[in-house]
């Protein structure tokens, strides 16, 4: 099969790219990695550059064979993922560089916020971008403390070799607070100003009345908590409410808003941290087993396997919970 | 006129809310986060984790250890979604069970550990801030969600296993 050098870009409030690409014989598979079948965007991909689709979800696919992975991430885990391996990744999400693994999204390996009139085939003899499979090694604060005795002649050594090692841990903190501070402006500050206008607008607005009679009641008591549990972990539902944690999260929100105000209990705050979780990682099983190194096989057994395994344990953990909190408050 | 200076007020009252509740997370959370982070960045790169494998290892060979300790110390050392990486100490046959240990204690560990999951804070801090809004300390609370949830990850992980299992030998059946 002839393949075409396709060309991506960013989409309306994207980031990252253009990507000019062309699969070879071996690097020919564009995996859908979305949840609920192949996407549109995949589907495209593939007819214009003459690849193959593969759900993600259902196949597991080795990292040297994909072409371009297709991600729908709210900007944690997967949209890091691939560029961190080496693949070329299209977010359907409008999403930057963000998430812990940010340093690894760069604009020639990764493309966001994509829809269907961004990918075209690329003109006649354009430049293919080459970064895919460039390993970054990037541990060289690691490295430094172990090279203290080099140059090391006698009287110098033992001053040379403080002075060095002082370095490499002063160096390792320095390390440590940039990443912190990193991390807070790329993920909690954003994630702060979401929640105060969300606050801000439900407080102020009334609505949050509204929401307060209607969520109360369930949140509550421990059969309506079981309740809401069991239905975010519904294998059907629980991947669409697991990425980014955004559904738990605000959730969280509304509830910490309802027991602040006194109208639930403040012992059902732990059966509560439960109760609307029970879908985490469900949007994430296929990239987190491939982490691992999971074989395919192991991966289309591992999804169902943890989708079903929900239904039992959700409710479990709420049980389980409920009965931890007796004495708290 | 009147009407609409109050549409106006109202409207802006929204977001001076908002702009109120954005000044107490951003300084009564993140002061005491960025320090505590800090630190447990500084332990991990002075750890190295070279180190923390060969101990996690150690801990795969029985089914307590392999859905407590081992998950527990990924999600510590490696956070998310880097924790999964340590899949590949395991047989094939228990991968699974592994990743839905490991991605349960994603929020748990954040009552008491936040730099483990920086990105996904709000499913504990809204649920805390209620509680802190009363007037209660919440201390308790992180600790008991840090202990249900290594239970809960060790019932998912045989339980998942278990699943994992059945799946696989019916396969092979077929």
């Amino acid at each position: 099969m002839a393949y075409n050098t396709i060309r991506i870009e960013k989409g309306k409030g994207g980031w990252g790219g253009p990507l000019v690409i062309k699969p070879d014989s071996k690097r020919n598979k564009v995996v859908s990695v979305t949840g609920g079948g192949i996407d549109p965007i995949s589907q495209k991909v593939a007819e214009l550059s003459g690849c193959e689709t593969v759900d993600g979800f259902a196949t597991s696919v080795p990292d040297d064979e994909i072409f371009v992975a297709i991600v729908d991430c709210g900007g944690t885990a997967r949209c890091g993922v691939y560029p961190k391996k080496g693949v070329y990744t299209i977010n359907l999400t409008p999403v930057g560089q963000s998430g812990p693994l940010a340093q690894y999204i760069k604009e020639d390996i990764y493309v966001s916020g994509v829809k269907e009139e961004n990918i075209t085939l690329a003109e006649e003899g354009a430049q293919v971008t080459q970064t895919a499979k460039s390993e970054s090694t990037s541990s060289i604060a690691s490295k430094s403390s172990s090279n203290g005795n080099g140059n090391g002649n006698g009287k110098s050594s033992f001053i040379v070799r403080m002075g060095k090692a002082v370095g490499g841990v002063v160096g390792k903190f320095f390390a440590a607070g940039r990443q912190t501070v990193q991390m807070v402006i790329n993920n909690i500050l954003p994630f702060m100003a979401f929640v105060s206008m969300l606050i801000g607008i439900i407080s102020e607005s009334g609505i949050g009345n509204v929401i307060a009679q209607a969520i109360a009641p369930v949140s509550g008591s421990l059969p309506g908590l079981l309740i809401v549990c069991i239905i975010c972990a519904l294998p059907i539902l629980s991947p669409i409410l697991g990425p980014g944690a955004v559904i738990a999260q605000v959730v969280g929100v509304f509830l910490g808003l309802e027991i602040g105000k006194g109208n639930i209990p403040p012992q059902y705050a732990l059966p509560a941290l439960f109760a609307i979780n029970p879908q985490v990682g469900c949007d994430f099983i296929p990239v987190g087993l491939s982490l691992g190194e999971a074989e395919p096989e192991t991966v289309e057994i591992g999804v169902p396997a943890v989708l079903f395994s929900r239904l039992i344990t959700g409710p479990i953990s709420v049980v389980i919970a409920w009965a931890f909190s007796f004495g708290l408050f | 006129m009147d009407f609409l200076a109050n549409l106006a007020e109202g409207f802006i009252g929204l977001f001076n809310a908002g702009g109120a509740t954005f000044m107490g997370l951003v300084t009564g959370i993140i002061p005491t986060l960025v320090v505590l982070i800090t630190f447990v960045n500084s332990i991990i790169m002075i750890v190295g984790e070279e180190k923390v494998e060969g101990f996690a290892k150690k801990m795969t060979g029985n089914f307590i250890t392999r859905y407590t300790i081992f998950p527990v110390l990924a999600m510590f050392f490696l956070t998310n979604p880097m924790a999964y990486s340590f899949g590949k100490f395991l047989e094939e046959k228990y991968k699974p069970a592994f990743y839905d240990a490991a991605v349960s204690f994603a929020h748990p560990i954040t009552g008491l550990f936040p730099h483990g999951n920086a990105g996904e804070l709000f499913v504990w801090l809204g649920i805390s801030q209620g509680i802190t809004e009363l007037g209660l300390p919440i201390a308790g609370l992180a600790v008991r969600y840090f202990i249900v949830g290594v239970i809960v990850i060790l019932i998912r992980g045989i339980v998942t296993e278990k699943i994992t299992f059945m799946m696989m030998s019916r396969k092979e059946v077929n």
